[in-house]
């Protein structure tokens, strides 16, 4: 009886939306590469369809494998989200008896069921996609009219893999079950108890070795590609180490940059407050920033490697307008299509982020409710909320985007470092417009996230929130 | 529609106060016709059983609540009428709050929950205000903890700290809620012989709405609610004469 009584779709609408995202990500991306393959098999004129057709697959792979692990990040955090406001019910029923073990399968198990829901709408929605795509490229005579198929077995891959990564994260994300004390339910404790980033040596000491040997080899295959090209495949491995020390070590570099971007919004009574709040569980607005950070590094690196690479090119064939005109039109449509793939783990991310907030708002009520009582105006809470949405989304941005034109920049330098004779350093190229785009995004989401909390918040009355003792 | 002007002396009060919960069929009266009005400088108790109405009375006359009919006064204001940015104005400069728990904001420290009320109003305390809490945090004994956060306090301290809030923008009134509560009774009797001095030693008007005897006994005046009645006012009085008076009134219904 709990169990059902206790799976609010409400709760679970943002995993069940990330889920279903990843799913239809993987899904679209499997059919779309497979309706091309099918396509070049068709007009096979070099042979080489089929080590295309590989190819794709292995980077479909590659992205398919970032949104399912930024959705899984993502969460994780939502359920250890819901397991903080769920608290004193948990306490309740240990306290009638119920242990630990069971209430955290319970959870797990409503894990389970979003992914297995969300992954198999995403499918449909996947299939749907990519066939109105196909049937658009069809249209224009981007594709030749043959047959394709939507219902290939590869497809339960991603989806498999989208419900498991849930269940798996779910699993992670109720960890805290584990912590809660009977004596929760008697109302002597009626806050959360405050989640700090604990001093996990092991942990801290892994992020911060990986993080700085990533970088050094980094810079050593951008060496090494002043000689040769090959270069880059160090620097992939430097980056690929890097950047998990980064993800694992979060809750070490989060927190900083939040306080600095918070302070940029003054010190008003309300900004203030945004600043402490986003701060209040690091270990959450790490988990909630992450993603976001991955997502917008990921969209900002192909921007600048590739703008890299066509300004490289076109420095060096200036003097002929055809081949210019060419690189910069293949080159745009390159970015655009890599931007889009990319992004999706930025839009994955940025679903996490809106959900976080609204929940965090809603386990504030008293908080709020205090606050309203001591001279709050409406307005002031508004402004607060925007304040924490503004501060976790430029925070995420400001630091993906300058990871994003550092790799970026690394990974260009490494392949081209020896292309003009050897020895040349090239500055990174910063795609102007797709910065506009993200910071464009940025703004949006920063409002887009604050309305539903803001909302409720103002809602809450004062003698509401203050009369449950 | 006669609205009669305030009477002197009092700093807040209500007339035919009337509270309905509930939409027709199970319609619940919190307060029925009240009218009573809080003495200036004094330090009233509003006592009742649970569900007396004491709460919603309290709630209504520091502009948190609406009332169904009747009218509320702070000083000259008529507040029954006003909308949620003037409330929430009186509320911030005029009225002060401690209530049972969960006074105080958790991410600020003690000095930043003192000084909200004036940050709300972005604005510095004046040199006159900041000598003014300077003195309560000492004569409290906060001056060390004052970089300390919430959670690191003790109950009592924590409802000091809501005290000297509360009484920090020399507000016309000072609504405390079961301010003693959640506290042992060595901690409760400080806690109230606080409230008892500012007072008379500050002239700060407080309301103080309790069911505990011992509490009361503390206030110049008492006021008590049955069913949403205000059914007598008592001037100051020992806990065993109130303790006494509540055994008659339940007695005698």
């Amino acid at each position: 009886m709990t169990r059902r009584s206790r799976f609010s779709p409400r709760e679970h609408a943002s995993s069940l939306i990330v889920t279903a995202l990843s799913s239809a990500f993987g899904v679209t991306l499997l059919l779309a590469i497979d309706a091309l393959a099918t396509s070049l098999r068709a007009d096979d004129v070099t042979g080489s369809s089929e080590t295309v057709s590989y190819l794709l697959a292995v980077i479909a792979w590659v992205f398919i494998s970032i949104a399912v692990y930024v959705g899984a990040v993502v969460t994780a955090n939502t359920f250890a989200t819901i397991i903080a406001g769920r608290t004193r019910t948990i306490a309740l029923l240990r306290l009638i008896g119920s242990s630990a073990a069971t209430q955290r399968r319970q959870v797990a198990r409503e894990g389970l069921v979003v992914g297995v829901i969300g992954s198999v709408l995403g499918g449909a929605l996947g299939m749907g996609i990519t066939a109105g795509l196909v049937g658009i490229a069809v249209f224009t005579g981007v594709l030749p009219d043959i047959a394709y198929s939507y219902l290939d077995p590869t497809i339960l891959l991603p989806m498999l893999a989208v419900a498991l990564s849930t269940w798996l994260a779910s699993w992670i994300g109720s960890r805290r079950v584990l912590t809660v004390s009977p004596m929760a339910a008697t109302g002597a404790a009626q806050e959360l108890t405050i989640e700090q980033a604990r001093s996990r040596r092991g942990r801290n000491g892994t992020a911060i070795t990986l993080f700085v040997a990533g970088i050094g080899i980094l810079l050593a295959g951008v060496g090494i590609g002043l000689v040769t090209p090959l270069g880059v495949l160090v620097g992939i491995v430097g980056g690929l180490l890097s950047f998990t020390g980064l993800v694992l070590g979060a809750h070490l570099v989060m927190p900083p940059v939040l306080m600095l971007v918070g302070r940029a919004f003054g010190g008003s009574a309300p900004s203030r407050l945004a600043v402490e709040n986003a701060l209040r569980y690091p270990e959450r607005s790490s988990r909630t920033t992450i993603g976001l950070v991955i997502g917008v590094t990921l969209v900002t690196m192909f921007g600048v490697a590739l703008e890299s690479y066509k300004h490289m090119l076109i420095s060096a064939v200036q003097d002929d307008p055809v081949y210019y005109a060419g690189i910069e039109q293949s080159f745009n449509t390159t970015i655009a299509v890599f931007t889009v793939i990319t992004g999706f783990s930025a839009l994955i991310a940025a679903v996490g982020m809106v959900n976080n907030l609204s929940l965090s708002v809603l386990q504030r009520t008293r908080e709020l409710g205090l606050l309203r009582a001591l001279g709050f105006t409406a307005h002031q809470v508004r402004s607060m909320i925007l304040a924490e949405s503004a501060q976790l989304t430029v925070a995420s941005v400001l630091i993906g985007l300058v990871l994003g034109t550092f790799y970026g920049w690394a990974g260009a330098q490494s392949i081209l470092g020896s292309m003009n004779g050897i020895g040349t350093l090239v500055p990174p190229s910063i795609p102007l417009p797709l910065f506009l785009v993200l910071i464009g995004a940025a703004a949006a989401l920063t409002i887009g996230a604050s309305l539903a909390p803001s909302r409720r918040a103002t809602r809450v009355s004062p003698v509401a929130a203050l009369a449950f003792d | 529609m006669t609205t009669p002007p305030p009477a002197s002396g009092l700093v807040a009060r209500v007339e035919g106060l009337t509270k309905q919960y509930g939409s027709t069929g199970n319609r619940v009266t919190a307060l029925d016709d009240v009218s009573l009005g809080i003495r200036t400088g004094e330090f009233t108790a509003i006592m009742g059983p649970s569900g007396s109405g004491k709460s919603t009375l309290m709630h209504i006359m520091a502009g948190m609540d609406s009332a169904t009919s009747g009218s509320a006064w702070l000083g000259e204001t008529e507040i029954t009428h006003l909308g949620d940015t003037e409330l929430t104005l009186l509320r911030r400069r005029r009225v002060g709050f401690v209530f049972q728990s969960f006074n105080l904001v958790p991410t600020l420290d003690i000095e930043g929950n003192i000084l909200l009320p004036f940050e709300l109003d972005g604005r510095r305390p004046s040199a006159e205000e900041r000598a003014w809490i300077d003195q309560l945090i000492s004569s409290l004994g906060l001056g060390d903890r004052l970089r300390h956060r919430p959670h690191e306090l003790s109950g009592g301290q924590q409802q000091r700290v809501a005290i000297v809030r509360a009484l920090a923008t020399r507000p016309d009134l000072v609504f405390a809620d079961e301010p003693t509560g959640n506290l042992d009774s060595r901690t409760s009797r400080e806690v109230l012989a606080l409230l008892a001095t500012a007072a008379h030693e500050y002239g700060q008007s407080i309301a103080m709405v309790t069911h505990d005897p011992i509490a009361a006994s503390y206030a110049d005046r008492i006021l008590f609610l049955a069913d949403g009645r205000l059914v007598s006012d008592l001037p100051r009085s020992s806990a065993s004469d109130i303790s006494r008076f509540m055994l008659e009134m339940e007695a005698a219904q």
